[in-house]
């Protein structure tokens, strides 16, 4: 029995909730005041460092750097043998 | 939606937009991005945002700016993702217009 609860317009677009949210959140950062503009912006930038594995072994890491918040959700992974680790708050 | 102590136990899913608190007869505005509110059997409330800000911490010339080139992106929006783009960001910065203003 199919449920009929109405769906997100974002997600029956084919977003998921965290793209929407960090869309929003991009938003949102970016209307605001200096110096609280800088600072968001500075505090949202990550990276992230990929370890390949083999077997069972991990290859050596990789940074995957990114310019902001926005791009890094849109990476995909292809996660047979790939470890993510490390996401660096800078 | 108003919370206050002894509220049934929610989990609420927020729309951008403007979440104000009362500490006896201190207000204050907070613009949420998008988020969470969850009220707990203890009368304890937690709200979970990307993104929370004074409201004056919102630059007005921005907002506008966005609106108009948002509302203009949403017109001319083809595919299905770029449309929910746009609309997300005519949502936002409408919610931020409203607090700004309102």
């Amino acid at each position: 029995m199919a449920s009929t609860a109405a769906v997100p317009f974002w997600r029956s677009a084919g977003m998921t909730y965290i793209s929407y949210s960090n869309i929003c959140a991009n938003i949102v950062r970016n209307c605001l005041k200096e110096p609280h503009k800088s600072d968001a912006i500075a505090r949202e930038k990550v990276h992230f460092t990929v370890t390949k594995w083999s077997e069972g072994k991990p290859e050596k890491p990789s940074k995957i750097p990114t310019l902001n918040h926005q791009s890094s959700v849109s990476i995909r992974l292809d996660l047979a043998g790939v470890s993510c680790a490390g996401v660096g708050l800078s | 939606m108003g919370v206050l102590p002894g509220h049934v136990p929610t989990i609420a899913e927020l729309k951008p937009g403007v979440m104000t608190v009362h500490e006896g007869t201190d207000v204050s505005k907070y613009f949420v991005s998008s988020g969470f509110a969850f009220i707990h059997a203890n009368s304890v409330a937690d709200v979970i945002a990307v993104e929370a800000v004074p409201v004056d911490h919102l630059d007005s010339n921005l907002v506008q700016k966005g609106l108009a080139e948002f509302t203009q992106k949403l017109g001319s929006a083809s595919t299905d993702l770029e449309k929910a783009e746009a609309q997300i960001g005519v949502d936002v910065y409408s919610a931020m217009n409203s607090a700004l203003t309102g």
